[in-house]
Protein backbone atom coordinates (compact mmCIF):
# COMPACT_ATOMS: atom_id res chain seq x y z
CA UNK A 1 0.00 0.00 0.00
CA UNK A 2 1.35 3.39 -1.14
CA UNK A 3 0.13 6.74 -0.11
CA UNK A 4 1.78 10.45 -1.31
CA UNK A 5 1.39 12.99 1.26
CA UNK A 6 0.81 16.54 -0.67
CA UNK A 7 1.54 18.62 2.17
CA UNK A 8 0.59 22.46 1.33
CA UNK A 9 1.84 25.18 3.55
CA UNK A 10 -0.69 27.64 4.69
CA UNK A 11 1.05 30.66 5.78
CA UNK A 12 -2.32 32.64 6.76
CA UNK A 13 -6.26 32.15 7.65
CA UNK A 14 -8.51 34.82 7.19
CA UNK A 15 -12.50 35.33 6.92
CA UNK A 16 -13.09 36.17 3.19
CA UNK A 17 -15.35 36.60 0.67
CA UNK A 18 -14.97 33.52 -0.64
CA UNK A 19 -13.62 30.28 0.58
CA UNK A 20 -10.22 29.25 -1.29
CA UNK A 21 -6.28 28.98 -1.19
CA UNK A 22 -4.26 31.59 -2.82
CA UNK A 23 -0.73 32.80 -1.87
CA UNK A 24 -0.80 30.04 1.21
CA UNK A 25 -3.47 31.84 2.57
CA UNK A 26 -6.90 30.13 3.34
CA UNK A 27 -9.69 32.52 3.32
CA UNK A 28 -12.91 31.40 4.76
CA UNK A 29 -16.41 32.65 4.11
CA UNK A 30 -17.64 32.09 7.34
CA UNK A 31 -21.28 31.23 6.04
CA UNK A 32 -20.12 28.85 3.74
CA UNK A 33 -18.50 26.50 6.31
CA UNK A 34 -21.55 27.32 8.97
CA UNK A 35 -23.89 25.70 6.54
CA UNK A 36 -21.40 23.14 5.34
CA UNK A 37 -21.50 21.96 9.43
CA UNK A 38 -24.38 22.99 10.48
CA UNK A 39 -28.22 21.30 10.18
CA UNK A 40 -27.78 18.79 13.20
CA UNK A 41 -30.53 19.03 15.22
CA UNK A 42 -28.94 18.62 18.49
CA UNK A 43 -27.22 22.03 18.31
CA UNK A 44 -28.81 25.30 18.71
CA UNK A 45 -26.01 27.55 17.36
CA UNK A 46 -22.59 27.53 15.93
CA UNK A 47 -19.81 30.33 15.49
CA UNK A 48 -16.58 29.93 14.52
CA UNK A 49 -13.37 31.96 15.30
CA UNK A 50 -9.48 32.24 14.59
CA UNK A 51 -6.74 32.04 16.94
CA UNK A 52 -3.54 32.70 15.34
CA UNK A 53 -0.24 31.80 17.06
CA UNK A 54 1.50 34.56 19.38
CA UNK A 55 -2.44 35.78 20.02
CA UNK A 56 -3.17 36.57 23.72
CA UNK A 57 -6.42 33.81 23.11
CA UNK A 58 -7.26 31.02 25.33
CA UNK A 59 -9.26 28.41 23.65
CA UNK A 60 -11.01 26.09 26.33
CA UNK A 61 -12.49 23.55 26.87
CA UNK A 62 -11.34 22.01 23.73
CA UNK A 63 -13.21 18.92 22.52
CA UNK A 64 -10.72 17.56 19.41
CA UNK A 65 -7.89 18.87 16.89
CA UNK A 66 -8.40 17.82 13.50
CA UNK A 67 -6.14 18.49 10.05
CA UNK A 68 -7.78 19.49 6.65
CA UNK A 69 -6.96 16.96 4.65
CA UNK A 70 -8.55 15.40 1.25
CA UNK A 71 -8.22 12.29 -0.82
CA UNK A 72 -7.06 13.49 -4.48
CA UNK A 73 -6.65 10.12 -6.04
CA UNK A 74 -7.23 6.50 -4.70
CA UNK A 75 -10.11 4.63 -3.19
CA UNK A 76 -12.49 6.22 -0.56
CA UNK A 77 -12.65 9.49 0.88
CA UNK A 78 -11.24 11.13 4.30
CA UNK A 79 -12.57 9.62 7.49
CA UNK A 80 -14.18 6.61 6.54
CA UNK A 81 -17.10 5.31 8.30
CA UNK A 82 -17.45 8.58 9.45
CA UNK A 83 -18.06 10.79 6.90
CA UNK A 84 -17.19 8.84 3.57
CA UNK A 85 -18.40 5.16 2.84
CA UNK A 86 -15.88 2.49 4.00
CA UNK A 87 -13.55 1.94 1.64
CA UNK A 88 -9.73 0.86 2.36
CA UNK A 89 -8.48 4.46 2.32
CA UNK A 90 -4.46 4.62 2.88
CA UNK A 91 -3.61 4.30 -1.22
CA UNK A 92 -3.16 6.72 -3.88
CA UNK A 93 -2.78 10.46 -3.37
CA UNK A 94 -3.88 12.79 -0.25
CA UNK A 95 -3.29 16.58 0.13
CA UNK A 96 -2.82 18.28 3.74
CA UNK A 97 -3.53 21.53 4.79
CA UNK A 98 -0.57 22.18 6.96
CA UNK A 99 -0.23 24.54 9.68
CA UNK A 100 -3.53 24.63 10.25
CA UNK A 101 -6.20 23.03 12.27
CA UNK A 102 -9.98 23.17 13.02
CA UNK A 103 -10.33 22.73 17.11
CA UNK A 104 -14.07 22.23 18.65
CA UNK A 105 -14.38 23.90 21.48
CA UNK A 106 -17.49 24.07 24.32
CA UNK A 107 -18.51 22.34 27.70
CA UNK A 108 -20.63 18.91 26.83
CA UNK A 109 -20.19 18.21 30.51
CA UNK A 110 -18.91 20.63 33.57
CA UNK A 111 -16.09 19.38 34.43
CA UNK A 112 -14.64 19.14 30.89
CA UNK A 113 -10.79 20.47 30.14
CA UNK A 114 -8.42 21.15 27.33
CA UNK A 115 -6.39 24.05 27.09
CA UNK A 116 -4.53 25.80 24.58
CA UNK A 117 -2.99 29.08 24.92
CA UNK A 118 -2.05 30.83 21.87
CA UNK A 119 1.37 32.27 23.51
CA UNK A 120 2.85 32.69 26.68
CA UNK A 121 4.14 29.64 28.84
CA UNK A 122 1.11 27.40 28.39
CA UNK A 123 1.66 27.88 24.55
CA UNK A 124 4.80 26.02 24.92
CA UNK A 125 3.18 23.26 26.39
CA UNK A 126 1.00 22.22 23.39
CA UNK A 127 2.02 21.85 19.70
CA UNK A 128 -0.98 22.77 18.89
CA UNK A 129 0.01 27.07 19.86
CA UNK A 130 1.77 26.74 16.86
CA UNK A 131 -1.40 26.32 14.35
CA UNK A 132 -3.76 28.83 12.86
CA UNK A 133 -6.67 27.11 14.61
CA UNK A 134 -10.24 27.82 12.90
CA UNK A 135 -12.03 27.26 16.10
CA UNK A 136 -15.64 25.83 15.72
CA UNK A 137 -17.64 26.24 19.21
CA UNK A 138 -21.23 24.35 19.22
CA UNK A 139 -24.18 25.79 21.64
CA UNK A 140 -26.29 22.71 22.27
CA UNK A 141 -30.14 22.38 22.01
CA UNK A 142 -31.81 22.36 25.38
CA UNK A 143 -32.55 19.17 26.77
CA UNK A 144 -30.23 16.86 24.64
CA UNK A 145 -27.89 13.69 26.17
CA UNK A 146 -24.13 13.95 26.71
CA UNK A 147 -23.71 11.89 24.22
CA UNK A 148 -25.65 12.98 21.91
CA UNK A 149 -24.06 15.95 22.35
CA UNK A 150 -20.22 14.59 22.12
CA UNK A 151 -21.36 13.02 18.52
CA UNK A 152 -22.82 15.90 17.18
CA UNK A 153 -20.01 18.27 17.55
CA UNK A 154 -17.44 14.67 16.68
CA UNK A 155 -19.49 15.09 13.39
CA UNK A 156 -19.17 18.97 13.13
CA UNK A 157 -15.18 19.02 13.86
CA UNK A 158 -14.80 16.46 10.96
CA UNK A 159 -17.28 17.98 8.36
CA UNK A 160 -15.67 21.39 8.73
CA UNK A 161 -12.08 19.69 8.06
CA UNK A 162 -13.49 17.70 5.20
CA UNK A 163 -14.74 21.13 3.77
CA UNK A 164 -12.00 23.41 4.11
CA UNK A 165 -9.61 20.12 2.88
CA UNK A 166 -11.86 20.18 -0.42
CA UNK A 167 -10.34 23.41 -1.36
CA UNK A 168 -6.54 21.65 -1.43
CA UNK A 169 -7.66 18.98 -4.23
CA UNK A 170 -6.26 20.87 -6.95
CA UNK A 171 -3.15 22.76 -5.26
CA UNK A 172 0.09 21.89 -6.49
CA UNK A 173 1.96 20.21 -2.98
CA UNK A 174 5.06 22.32 -1.34
CA UNK A 175 6.04 19.42 -0.33
CA UNK A 176 5.50 15.37 -1.26
CA UNK A 177 5.99 12.26 0.48
CA UNK A 178 5.63 8.70 0.06
CA UNK A 179 4.88 5.62 2.18
CA UNK A 180 4.74 2.31 1.31
CA UNK A 181 4.43 -0.70 3.17
CA UNK A 182 4.36 -3.40 1.03
CA UNK A 183 2.57 -6.66 2.06
CA UNK A 184 4.14 -8.90 4.69
CA UNK A 185 5.87 -11.49 2.73
CA UNK A 186 6.99 -8.98 -0.16
CA UNK A 187 8.46 -7.23 2.41
CA UNK A 188 10.24 -9.89 4.68
CA UNK A 189 12.18 -10.77 0.85
CA UNK A 190 12.71 -7.29 0.47
CA UNK A 191 14.81 -6.55 3.36
CA UNK A 192 15.78 -9.82 4.60
CA UNK A 193 18.75 -8.30 6.53
CA UNK A 194 16.68 -6.20 8.74
CA UNK A 195 14.87 -6.25 12.15
CA UNK A 196 10.89 -6.16 11.75
CA UNK A 197 9.36 -3.47 13.80
CA UNK A 198 5.75 -3.27 14.41
CA UNK A 199 3.54 -0.78 16.38
CA UNK A 200 0.70 -1.03 18.32
CA UNK A 201 -1.26 1.37 18.61
CA UNK A 202 -3.73 1.53 21.78
CA UNK A 203 -7.00 3.35 21.65
CA UNK A 204 -8.84 4.61 24.79
CA UNK A 205 -12.13 2.80 24.53
CA UNK A 206 -14.28 2.60 27.68
CA UNK A 207 -17.76 4.90 26.97
CA UNK A 208 -18.97 8.45 26.95
CA UNK A 209 -16.29 10.64 26.27
CA UNK A 210 -13.68 7.76 26.09
CA UNK A 211 -14.32 6.45 22.79
CA UNK A 212 -12.17 6.54 19.75
CA UNK A 213 -13.37 4.69 16.34
CA UNK A 214 -11.88 3.41 13.69
CA UNK A 215 -13.47 3.18 9.89
CA UNK A 216 -16.74 4.06 12.12
CA UNK A 217 -16.55 1.28 14.37
CA UNK A 218 -16.75 1.90 18.13
CA UNK A 219 -12.96 0.22 19.00
CA UNK A 220 -13.86 -1.15 22.59
CA UNK A 221 -15.87 -3.61 20.39
CA UNK A 222 -13.14 -4.74 18.19
CA UNK A 223 -10.40 -7.30 18.76
CA UNK A 224 -6.78 -6.11 17.78
CA UNK A 225 -6.60 -6.07 13.89
CA UNK A 226 -3.90 -5.08 11.35
CA UNK A 227 -3.75 -1.54 9.01
CA UNK A 228 -1.63 -0.83 7.04
CA UNK A 229 0.05 2.28 8.19
CA UNK A 230 -0.92 5.01 5.94
CA UNK A 231 -4.72 4.51 6.35
CA UNK A 232 -4.11 6.34 9.48
CA UNK A 233 -2.91 8.93 7.31
CA UNK A 234 -6.39 9.16 5.93
CA UNK A 235 -8.38 9.46 8.97
CA UNK A 236 -9.05 6.07 9.37
CA UNK A 237 -8.92 6.49 13.07
CA UNK A 238 -11.20 9.58 14.56
CA UNK A 239 -11.02 10.86 18.33
CA UNK A 240 -14.79 10.96 20.58
CA UNK A 241 -12.03 10.82 23.50
CA UNK A 242 -12.64 14.18 25.66
CA UNK A 243 -11.23 13.50 28.96
CA UNK A 244 -7.63 13.56 29.78
CA UNK A 245 -6.75 16.25 27.62
CA UNK A 246 -3.14 16.17 28.17
CA UNK A 247 -2.72 12.66 27.06
CA UNK A 248 -5.56 11.86 24.64
CA UNK A 249 -5.03 11.36 21.40
CA UNK A 250 -7.04 14.11 19.45
CA UNK A 251 -7.60 13.20 15.25
CA UNK A 252 -4.73 15.18 14.50
CA UNK A 253 -2.40 12.95 16.41
CA UNK A 254 -4.11 9.65 14.38
CA UNK A 255 -3.88 11.38 11.49
CA UNK A 256 -0.04 12.97 11.83
CA UNK A 257 1.00 10.08 14.76
CA UNK A 258 4.72 10.84 15.31
CA UNK A 259 5.65 7.08 16.01
CA UNK A 260 4.43 6.11 12.43
CA UNK A 261 6.16 8.81 10.76
CA UNK A 262 9.43 7.99 12.83
CA UNK A 263 9.19 4.08 11.75
CA UNK A 264 8.68 4.91 8.25
CA UNK A 265 11.56 7.26 8.32
CA UNK A 266 14.09 4.29 9.22
CA UNK A 267 11.73 2.34 7.08
CA UNK A 268 14.04 0.15 4.63
CA UNK A 269 17.60 1.33 5.94
CA UNK A 270 18.20 0.13 9.72
CA UNK A 271 14.37 -1.41 9.96
CA UNK A 272 11.58 -3.40 8.38
CA UNK A 273 8.49 -1.56 9.41
CA UNK A 274 5.75 -3.81 8.78
CA UNK A 275 2.41 -2.30 10.12
CA UNK A 276 0.06 -1.24 12.73
CA UNK A 277 -1.64 -3.58 15.38
CA UNK A 278 -4.62 -1.59 16.81
CA UNK A 279 -6.09 -2.00 20.39
CA UNK A 280 -8.02 -0.95 22.53
CA UNK A 281 -8.84 -0.07 26.31
CA UNK A 282 -11.77 -1.47 27.99
CA UNK A 283 -13.46 -1.38 31.27
CA UNK A 284 -13.64 -4.97 31.73
CA UNK A 285 -10.43 -6.33 32.29
CA UNK A 286 -11.13 -9.77 30.55
CA UNK A 287 -11.85 -7.46 27.67
CA UNK A 288 -7.86 -6.33 28.39
CA UNK A 289 -6.56 -10.26 28.85
CA UNK A 290 -8.31 -11.27 25.53
CA UNK A 291 -7.16 -8.18 23.77
CA UNK A 292 -3.63 -8.31 25.17
CA UNK A 293 -3.67 -11.88 24.22
CA UNK A 294 -4.35 -10.99 21.09
CA UNK A 295 -1.60 -8.02 20.49
CA UNK A 296 1.06 -10.99 21.69
CA UNK A 297 -0.21 -13.58 19.45
CA UNK A 298 -0.29 -11.14 15.97
CA UNK A 299 3.35 -9.69 16.95
CA UNK A 300 4.46 -13.12 16.90
CA UNK A 301 2.35 -14.31 14.16
CA UNK A 302 3.56 -11.68 11.85
CA UNK A 303 7.13 -12.63 13.09
CA UNK A 304 8.04 -9.52 14.72
CA UNK A 305 11.89 -8.57 16.60
CA UNK A 306 10.57 -5.32 18.03
CA UNK A 307 7.68 -3.86 18.83
CA UNK A 308 6.43 -0.22 19.99
CA UNK A 309 3.43 -0.13 21.93
CA UNK A 310 1.67 3.55 23.21
CA UNK A 311 -0.73 4.32 25.57
CA UNK A 312 -3.81 6.31 25.66
CA UNK A 313 -5.13 8.31 29.07
CA UNK A 314 -4.70 7.64 32.26
CA UNK A 315 -5.26 5.19 35.43
CA UNK A 316 -6.77 1.40 33.70
CA UNK A 317 -4.91 1.84 30.34
CA UNK A 318 -1.46 1.44 32.55
CA UNK A 319 -2.70 -2.33 32.92
CA UNK A 320 -3.81 -2.54 29.29
CA UNK A 321 0.05 -0.91 28.56
CA UNK A 322 1.54 -3.25 31.09
CA UNK A 323 -0.17 -6.20 29.50
CA UNK A 324 0.62 -5.91 26.17
CA UNK A 325 4.18 -5.48 26.64
CA UNK A 326 4.58 -7.98 29.32
CA UNK A 327 2.89 -10.84 26.99
CA UNK A 328 4.80 -9.83 23.78
CA UNK A 329 7.91 -10.16 25.74
CA UNK A 330 7.04 -13.47 26.85
CA UNK A 331 6.96 -14.02 23.12
CA UNK A 332 10.73 -13.06 22.95
CA UNK A 333 10.19 -9.60 21.00
CA UNK A 334 11.93 -6.70 21.94
CA UNK A 335 9.25 -4.27 23.37
CA UNK A 336 9.21 -0.74 24.26
CA UNK A 337 6.37 1.00 25.57
CA UNK A 338 5.45 5.14 25.24
CA UNK A 339 3.65 6.33 27.97
CA UNK A 340 3.61 9.79 30.61
CA UNK A 341 3.57 9.89 34.27
CA UNK A 342 1.51 11.13 36.70
CA UNK A 343 4.37 11.36 39.12
CA UNK A 344 2.89 14.02 42.40
CA UNK A 345 3.86 17.59 41.90
CA UNK A 346 7.89 16.85 42.79
CA UNK A 347 7.85 13.76 40.37
CA UNK A 348 8.88 11.33 42.94
CA UNK A 349 5.79 8.65 43.50
CA UNK A 350 5.38 6.27 41.07
CA UNK A 351 4.36 7.06 37.61
CA UNK A 352 1.82 4.12 36.59
CA UNK A 353 -0.95 2.15 38.43
CA UNK A 354 0.62 -0.49 37.06
CA UNK A 355 4.13 -1.97 36.30
CA UNK A 356 6.26 -5.13 35.44
CA UNK A 357 10.00 -6.04 35.59
CA UNK A 358 9.17 -6.54 31.68
CA UNK A 359 8.94 -2.84 31.13
CA UNK A 360 12.14 -2.59 31.14
CA UNK A 361 12.54 -0.31 28.17
CA UNK A 362 9.92 3.17 28.90
CA UNK A 363 9.85 5.95 26.93
CA UNK A 364 8.19 8.96 29.02
CA UNK A 365 6.03 12.05 27.69
CA UNK A 366 6.25 13.89 30.85
CA UNK A 367 5.08 14.19 34.19
CA UNK A 368 1.18 15.32 34.18
CA UNK A 369 1.05 16.63 37.46
CA UNK A 370 3.61 19.36 37.32
CA UNK A 371 2.06 22.80 37.98
CA UNK A 372 2.13 25.58 35.75
CA UNK A 373 1.03 29.39 35.88
CA UNK A 374 -0.99 30.26 33.07
CA UNK A 375 -1.28 34.46 32.79
CA UNK A 376 -4.59 36.23 31.72
CA UNK A 377 -5.14 36.34 27.79
CA UNK A 378 -7.31 39.09 26.18
CA UNK A 379 -9.36 36.92 24.87
CA UNK A 380 -11.54 33.57 25.65
CA UNK A 381 -12.85 31.11 23.32
CA UNK A 382 -15.09 29.05 24.85
CA UNK A 383 -15.47 29.22 28.36
CA UNK A 384 -13.10 29.49 31.51
CA UNK A 385 -16.12 29.01 33.86
CA UNK A 386 -14.87 25.73 35.04
CA UNK A 387 -11.65 26.00 35.54
CA UNK A 388 -11.01 25.69 39.13
CA UNK A 389 -13.03 22.03 38.84
CA UNK A 390 -11.13 20.59 35.77
CA UNK A 391 -8.57 17.82 35.91
CA UNK A 392 -5.18 19.13 37.76
CA UNK A 393 -7.36 22.23 38.29
CA UNK A 394 -8.22 23.08 42.34
CA UNK A 395 -10.12 25.49 44.36
CA UNK A 396 -8.50 28.65 43.54
CA UNK A 397 -7.10 27.54 40.34
CA UNK A 398 -8.79 30.52 37.92
CA UNK A 399 -7.70 34.06 40.04
CA UNK A 400 -8.99 37.03 39.45
CA UNK A 401 -7.09 38.56 37.12
CA UNK A 402 -7.82 36.33 34.68
CA UNK A 403 -4.62 33.67 35.20
CA UNK A 404 -4.95 30.17 36.08
CA UNK A 405 -2.58 28.08 38.14
CA UNK A 406 -3.17 23.72 37.08
CA UNK A 407 -1.21 21.22 36.56
CA UNK A 408 -0.22 20.61 32.84
CA UNK A 409 -2.64 17.94 32.31
CA UNK A 410 -5.21 20.58 31.82
CA UNK A 411 -3.34 21.19 29.06
CA UNK A 412 -4.36 19.86 25.35
CA UNK A 413 -1.74 17.47 24.24
CA UNK A 414 0.97 18.60 26.73
CA UNK A 415 2.22 15.12 27.60
CA UNK A 416 0.57 12.73 24.66
CA UNK A 417 1.87 9.36 24.59
CA UNK A 418 2.86 9.05 20.50
CA UNK A 419 5.62 11.31 21.58
CA UNK A 420 3.35 14.67 19.42
CA UNK A 421 4.84 16.93 22.22
CA UNK A 422 7.11 19.83 22.93
CA UNK A 423 8.48 18.19 26.32
CA UNK A 424 11.18 15.45 25.75
CA UNK A 425 13.08 12.69 27.07
CA UNK A 426 16.32 12.44 28.47
CA UNK A 427 18.66 9.76 29.06
CA UNK A 428 21.07 9.59 32.36
CA UNK B 1 -20.66 -14.62 35.04
CA UNK B 2 -22.62 -13.53 38.07
CA UNK B 3 -21.74 -10.47 39.10
CA UNK B 4 -21.99 -8.02 42.19
CA UNK B 5 -21.74 -4.07 41.78
CA UNK B 6 -20.06 -2.00 44.21
CA UNK B 7 -20.91 1.61 43.67
CA UNK B 8 -21.67 5.34 45.52
CA UNK B 9 -23.29 6.56 42.59
CA UNK B 10 -26.90 6.22 42.81
CA UNK B 11 -27.69 6.70 38.81
CA UNK B 12 -25.95 3.08 39.05
CA UNK B 13 -28.10 2.08 41.94
CA UNK B 14 -31.15 2.83 40.54
CA UNK B 15 -30.66 1.31 37.36
CA UNK B 16 -29.49 -1.92 38.13
CA UNK B 17 -30.43 -2.97 41.45
CA UNK B 18 -33.41 -4.86 39.86
CA UNK B 19 -30.22 -7.28 37.57
CA UNK B 20 -27.31 -7.04 40.22
CA UNK B 21 -26.38 -7.09 43.63
CA UNK B 22 -25.49 -3.66 44.34
CA UNK B 23 -23.41 -3.12 47.48
CA UNK B 24 -24.13 0.95 47.69
CA UNK B 25 -21.85 2.94 50.15
CA UNK B 26 -22.65 6.63 51.19
CA UNK B 27 -19.09 6.95 51.35
CA UNK B 28 -16.13 8.14 48.58
CA UNK B 29 -14.90 7.30 45.90
CA UNK B 30 -11.67 5.64 48.07
CA UNK B 31 -14.55 3.80 50.39
CA UNK B 32 -15.48 2.41 46.88
CA UNK B 33 -12.01 0.98 46.09
CA UNK B 34 -10.94 -0.06 49.57
CA UNK B 35 -14.60 -2.18 50.10
CA UNK B 36 -13.69 -3.46 46.59
CA UNK B 37 -10.39 -4.67 48.28
CA UNK B 38 -11.81 -6.30 51.39
CA UNK B 39 -14.10 -8.45 49.37
CA UNK B 40 -11.04 -9.30 46.82
CA UNK B 41 -9.35 -10.78 50.36
CA UNK B 42 -12.57 -12.98 50.58
CA UNK B 43 -12.11 -14.02 46.82
CA UNK B 44 -13.89 -12.20 44.68
CA UNK B 45 -12.65 -11.68 41.42
CA UNK B 46 -12.43 -8.53 40.42
CA UNK B 47 -14.31 -7.79 36.70
CA UNK B 48 -13.62 -4.32 35.84
CA UNK B 49 -10.90 -2.02 36.47
CA UNK B 50 -11.00 0.46 39.22
CA UNK B 51 -9.68 3.26 37.61
CA UNK B 52 -12.04 2.81 34.41
CA UNK B 53 -12.21 6.37 32.72
CA UNK B 54 -9.38 8.90 32.37
CA UNK B 55 -11.38 10.99 34.89
CA UNK B 56 -8.95 11.34 37.96
CA UNK B 57 -9.90 9.76 41.17
CA UNK B 58 -9.66 13.52 42.77
CA UNK B 59 -12.11 15.02 40.14
CA UNK B 60 -15.16 12.49 40.16
CA UNK B 61 -16.45 11.62 43.62
CA UNK B 62 -18.48 8.81 41.89
CA UNK B 63 -16.95 4.72 41.28
CA UNK B 64 -18.74 1.66 40.28
CA UNK B 65 -16.53 -1.51 40.05
CA UNK B 66 -17.72 -4.89 39.60
CA UNK B 67 -16.74 -8.13 41.06
CA UNK B 68 -17.53 -11.94 40.72
CA UNK B 69 -20.29 -12.93 42.97
CA UNK B 70 -18.72 -16.19 43.13
CA UNK B 71 -16.13 -16.94 45.79
CA UNK B 72 -12.64 -18.68 45.56
CA UNK B 73 -9.12 -18.56 46.65
CA UNK B 74 -7.67 -14.91 46.40
CA UNK B 75 -7.24 -14.03 42.97
CA UNK B 76 -3.91 -12.46 43.44
CA UNK B 77 -3.64 -10.39 39.61
CA UNK B 78 -7.15 -8.66 41.19
CA UNK B 79 -5.88 -7.80 44.43
CA UNK B 80 -2.45 -6.35 42.85
CA UNK B 81 -4.75 -4.35 40.58
CA UNK B 82 -7.12 -3.01 43.44
CA UNK B 83 -4.11 -2.39 45.73
CA UNK B 84 -1.64 -0.31 42.24
CA UNK B 85 -5.53 1.78 42.07
CA UNK B 86 -5.78 2.53 45.54
CA UNK B 87 -2.30 3.88 45.51
CA UNK B 88 -2.64 5.71 42.71
CA UNK B 89 -6.00 7.24 43.83
CA UNK B 90 -4.66 8.32 47.17
CA UNK B 91 -1.86 10.01 45.31
CA UNK B 92 -4.42 12.15 43.45
CA UNK B 93 -6.39 12.55 46.41
CA UNK B 94 -3.48 13.52 48.28
CA UNK B 95 -2.32 16.42 45.91
CA UNK B 96 -5.46 18.03 46.19
CA UNK B 97 -8.99 16.77 47.90
CA UNK B 98 -12.70 16.24 45.30
CA UNK B 99 -13.72 19.82 44.82
CA UNK B 100 -17.38 20.48 46.02
CA UNK B 101 -19.68 20.62 43.03
CA UNK B 102 -22.10 22.22 41.63
CA UNK B 103 -25.34 19.74 41.05
CA UNK B 104 -25.35 19.95 37.32
CA UNK B 105 -21.65 18.63 37.30
CA UNK B 106 -22.73 16.08 40.04
CA UNK B 107 -25.24 14.96 37.26
CA UNK B 108 -22.63 14.56 34.42
CA UNK B 109 -20.13 12.57 36.20
CA UNK B 110 -23.09 10.22 37.57
CA UNK B 111 -23.84 9.63 34.16
CA UNK B 112 -20.06 9.05 32.77
CA UNK B 113 -19.35 6.40 35.75
CA UNK B 114 -22.90 5.05 34.82
CA UNK B 115 -21.71 4.91 31.20
CA UNK B 116 -18.22 3.31 31.98
CA UNK B 117 -19.82 0.25 34.25
CA UNK B 118 -22.76 -0.18 31.54
CA UNK B 119 -19.87 -0.85 28.92
CA UNK B 120 -18.17 -3.43 30.98
CA UNK B 121 -21.84 -4.96 31.38
CA UNK B 122 -21.99 -4.92 27.67
CA UNK B 123 -18.31 -6.83 27.43
CA UNK B 124 -19.86 -9.13 30.01
CA UNK B 125 -23.32 -9.79 28.83
CA UNK B 126 -22.01 -10.21 24.91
Amino acid sequence: MRLELGNIFIKNVKFGESTKIEDSILHINKEELLAAVGGDEHIKSIDVELAHPGEEIRITPVKDVIEPRVKVEGPGGIFPGMLSKVDTVGTGRTHALKNIAVVTAGKIVGFQEGIIDMTGPGAEYTPFSKLHNIVVVAEPADGIKQHEHEAAVRTIGLKAAQFLGEFAKNIEPDEVKYYETEPLLESVAKYPDLPKVGYVYMLQTQGLLHDTYVYGVDAKKIVPTLLYPTETMDGAIVSGNCVSACDKNPTYVHQNNSIIEDLYEKHGKEINFVGVIITNENVYLADKERSSNWTAKLTRYLGLDGVIVSQEGFGNPDTDLIMNCKKIENEGIKTVIVTDEYAGRDGASQSLADADAKADAVVTNGNANEVIVLPPMKKIIGSTEYVDVIAGGFDGSLRTDGSIEVEIQAITGATNETGFVKLSSKGY
Amino acid sequence: MKSIIITNNPKVLKNYEDKYKVIFLEGSYLEVLTTTRDLVHKGHELLTHPLSGSIKPNETPYKSIMISQNKEKLNMESLMIIEDSIVTATKFINIKKTPSWPEKVLEDFKEIDYTLITSGMDSIEG
